[in-house]
């Protein structure tokens, strides 16, 4: 099947917030008072129960001016290689033909492995529940012939929700208007990064303006941990049992052996 | 078939362990293998539902992991606090590692699978058990600080973090690559078996130590025994 996906054009965002509501009024999830810290962000990160976010990014091009934002919606990339996937030791995590990273919490014990595996710290972590949250690409409603409920509330267009290749045409066309239109810097992200997203982006100037790695990266301690040391070093343990029975065996056969020199209880 | 050396009360017999550093032996061994089995839930990638059973599912499994891990660091603390002076004596010891440990790890293959081998003598750890008392409990200590690490990822950086899944992978590895030759040797290895009733009971067979730990017989025990006849 295609690859479904979200697409968030920045230039079209007025970081409204309706889809931070619509994410929550969808997912049943509790309002998560954060103190005020001094600038437009009502959450600074994601949480167990914010599946998603709008970060305020303020900035001053010319200190004449008045402050300008840079707003991102920021939820899981829905990564096409996930490194969540690579991690979990329950295999909680599937991703779905259409491509959502799905997290089916019946499995999830709450190591928190997927949070430090995510480039983008993305999983986190419900307390009261012992196991870990993140946005789902709106699976059920997805599957049920819908579009995500952030989509779907979005009032100024700047979520569009389809097929990846036709969003991903829309997606250059647009870049290539905003660069003629004043953003030189425009960008597209989340076509190429980590092997591909399934989360695009139209973003108005470069990735790191709007707190995005540039360069996202897994960490190389994974690809050691799973793809060395779990299914290669563990051998060690049965190589020192068998060496044990091993030994069991062979002392007894021997000690029959030398009888005669092990007499009065062996040393 | 005889298991473990039987227990000779007839023969005159040395202490070699105290009592607490025998309660925290047997405590961390317990505790050990409680952590042992319930991370291997994890670790084991394939899934291990039928280890995981035991302990009342994945999540009980982690519960105990966690009770374990609390008990056992309990446990390095009364050693610590409790028998200090052994702790300094035993690294001591280590620090005697020599020529004649070299010769006895050497020669060791073929002892432990029971040809006759003349060893050099040993002081109060034999080579092998200096290996034994650098490695393993480097890895326990690496095991407890990456493992509380794990368990509260939140107030370490994100670094450190990542770095401690695959050390307490490596260390949990190469421990118990260690715990299962040494719980074997300590217990049904036909020669050095007799070790057991030390960590058991905390004394052994008088020949065995001169047999086995020549130089520390010598300096801990000979001395006084002479000194003792030239009394009588
Ligand atoms: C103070 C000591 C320890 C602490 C605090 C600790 C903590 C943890 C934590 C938090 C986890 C993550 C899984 C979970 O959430 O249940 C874990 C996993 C694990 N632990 Fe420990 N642990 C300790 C000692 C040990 C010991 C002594 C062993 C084995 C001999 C061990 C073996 C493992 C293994 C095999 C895993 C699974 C790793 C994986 O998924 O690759 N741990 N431990
Ligand atoms: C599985 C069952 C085990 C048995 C039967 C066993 C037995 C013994 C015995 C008899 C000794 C005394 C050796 C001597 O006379 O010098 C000993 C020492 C020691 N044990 Fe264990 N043990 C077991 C598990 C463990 C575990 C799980 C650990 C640590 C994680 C451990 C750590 C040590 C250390 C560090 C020493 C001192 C160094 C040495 O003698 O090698 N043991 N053990
Ligand atoms: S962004 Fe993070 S949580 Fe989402 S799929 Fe990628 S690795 Fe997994
Ligand atoms: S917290 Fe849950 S989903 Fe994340 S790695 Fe652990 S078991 Fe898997
Ligand atoms: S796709 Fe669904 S779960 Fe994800 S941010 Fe949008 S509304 Fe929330």
């Amino acid at each position: 099947m295609a690859l479904k996906t979200n697409l968030y054009d920045v230039s079209k965002c007025t970081a409204c917030r309706g889809c931070i509501i619509a994410c929550k009024d969808w997912n049943q999830l509790p309002a998560v008072i954060e103190p005020f810290k001094g600038n437009y962000c009502t959450h600074e990160d994601t949480n167990g129960d914010t599946f998603t976010i709008m970060r305020f990014m303020e900035y001053e091009e010319d200190p004449a001016d008045d402050v300008k934002w840079h707003f991102l919606k920021y939820q899981c990339m829905h990564c096409l290689d996930p490194a969540c996937m690579k991690v979990c030791p329950r295999h909680a995590y599937t991703k779905t033909d259409w491509g959502a990273t799905f997290h089916d919490p019946e499995k999830c014990v709450g190591c928190q492995y997927c949070t430090y595996a995510c480039p983008f710290h993305i999983p986190k972590y419900r307390k009261r529940e012992d196991k870990i949250t993140k946005c789902t690409l709106c699976v059920e409603r997805v599957e049920a012939g819908l579009t995500p409920a952030c989509t779907r509330t979005c009032p100024t267009g700047a979520l569009s929700f389809g097929d990846r290749h036709e969003l991903l045409d829309y997606a250059e066309e647009r870049v290539k208007f905003l660069r003629a239109n004043g953003f030189p810097n425009a960008t597209i992200y989340g076509k190429l990064e980590l092997g591909g997203l399934n989360k695009l982006y139209i973003l108005t100037d470069t990735p790191d303006k709007f707190g995005l790695p540039i360069d996202p990266k897994v960490s190389s301690t994974i690809p050691a941990w799973k793809d060395w040391i779990q299914p290669y070093v563990g051998w060690l343990i049965p190589l020192a049992l068998a060496g044990s029975a091993f030994s069991f065996v062979t002392t007894r056969i021997l000690a029959g052996k030398h009888e005669e020199h092990a007499e009065g209880g062996h040393e | 078939m005889q298991l473990i050396p039987e227990y000779r009360e007839d023969l005159p017999r040395v202490e070699r362990f105290n009592f607490v550093a025998r309660m925290t032996h047997w405590g961390h061994t317990v505790t050990f293998i409680l952590c042992l089995l319930t991370g291997l839930v994890l670790f084991l990638n394939s899934g291990a539902d039928w280890l995981a059973a035991i302990f009342g599912g994945y999540n009980g499994a982690g519960l105990v992991h966690r009770i374990a891990a609390v008990t056992l660091t309990i446990f390095l603390v009364i050693f610590v606090i409790f028998d200090f002076k052994g702790i300094i004596n035993w690294v001591k010891d280590l620090l005697r590692f020599g020529k004649d440990d070299i010769i006895f790890v050497m020669k060791f293959p073929l002892e432990f699978l029971g040809f006759p081998v003349k060893m050099p003598p040993q002081t109060r750890f034999n080579g092998g058990e200096k290996g034994n008392s650098m490695l393993t409990p480097t890895c326990v200590i690496l095991l407890v600080l990456s493992g509380y690490i794990m368990w509260f990822p939140t107030i370490f950086p994100a670094g450190l973090v990542r770095i401690s899944y695959p050390i307490h992978d490596i260390a949990m590895v190469l421990a118990t690559f260690m715990v299962c030759m040494h719980g074997y040797l300590g217990s049904f290895h036909p020669g050095s078996g007799e070790s057991f009733w030390g960590m058991w009971k905390g004394t052994v067979r008088e020949d065995w130590a001169k047999h086995h730990h020549a130089i520390w017989y010598e300096e801990t025990y000979a001395d006084k025994t002479d000194a003792d006849s030239d009394a009588e």
